[in-house]
């Protein structure tokens, strides 16, 4: 196994995926920007493009 | 004062909130952790990453359950009304995965134009559209067959149960595989062994081990 990343922007993605994606919610409404893309959902299940999403502003993932 | 969830623990460890300047809200079995969010308008990135590390000074010192970044509440009653609803489910969440961690493999592909945009070039033809839109679905049925290979021999070395095992193959371009591994902390060095072994025998991708982290994969929400 090699420790490096193909890129650096895959681990920081498996993270950022696991951080909008994943865990416990109780309730939620929130409006996030990350990587200068702006998130802007009415509900939490909303997210799940969220990562796509910042691919498609030109993040290599 | 709104909050932000980081983190649901157990009653009795409540006291990891003082001393990271977190606000506790109990319920009878269990507490969450939460932050002051006051603040109006859009989250920015550093925000998204300090809830990783919040997250993780907690999971460091107690079991805890994380919280999927976003869950605010406009005060600390509305925040106990929704944990108290919650509390029997969080409670056996708590006891079943509080205690194991999280270990997240990531198989990248090591070719490049894996990951390249697809150029969008007019076709000399239609036939040659055709060929192309062909050539194209031809690759990617290659890389998902062979991102199963790869699940296979991961499956393999880690020889976790399969109830702790979460994966999807080529979840995007430059991805072979994104596994969740739910583990305790004396099986980590034995697992990064095995996956280490495993990694030079597999010549197509970069395997990359991250955590552990909290159970974020396997928290789930009823």
């Amino acid at each position: 196994m090699t420790r490096e990343a193909a890129t650096l922007d895959v681990p920081l993605v498996e993270l950022v995926d696991r951080l909008l994606n994943r865990g416990v919610v109780l309730t939620g409404e929130l409006t996030i920007s990350v990587a200068g893309v702006d998130l802007i959902y009415l509900g939490l299940s909303v997210v799940l493009s969220s990562v796509d999403t910042i691919r498609a502003a030109g993040a290599e993932v | 004062m709104r909050l932000l969830l980081r983190a649901i623990v157990s009653a009795e460890d409540a006291g990891v909130a003082a001393d990271r300047g977190l606000v506790a809200v109990s319920a009878t079995a269990v507490t969450a952790l939460a932050s002051a969010w006051d603040r109006e308008g859009a989250a920015t990135e550093a925000e998204l990453l300090d809830h990783h590390r919040v997250i993780q000074s907690v999971f460091e010192q107690v079991p805890c359950l994380p919280a999927r970044f976003g869950s605010t509440f406009a005060d600390e009653a509305a925040l106990r009304a929704r944990l108290v609803q919650r509390e029997a489910d969080l409670a056996a969440q708590l006891s079943r995965l509080g205690h194991r961690c999280e270990l997240a493999i990531t198989c990248a592909w090591r070719d490049k134009g894996a990951s390249a945009p697809i150029a969008i070039v007019p076709a000399a033809s239609g036939r040659a559209y055709l060929e192309r839109g062909v050539a194209r679905t031809r690759t990617d049925r290659e890389r998902e067959r062979r991102a199963e290979e790869i699940v296979v021999r991961l499956l393999g070395e880690l020889a976790v149960e399969p109830a702790f095992i979460r994966h999807r193959t080529c979840p995007r371009p430059a991805v072979a595989v994104s596994m969740s591994a739910l583990v305790t902390r004396d099986q980590i060095d034995e697992i990064n062994s095995r996956l280490e072994r495993l990694g030079g025998q597999l010549p197509d991708v970069t395997t990359v081990v991250q955590g552990p982290w909290a159970p974020y994969t396997f928290a789930v929400s009823e």
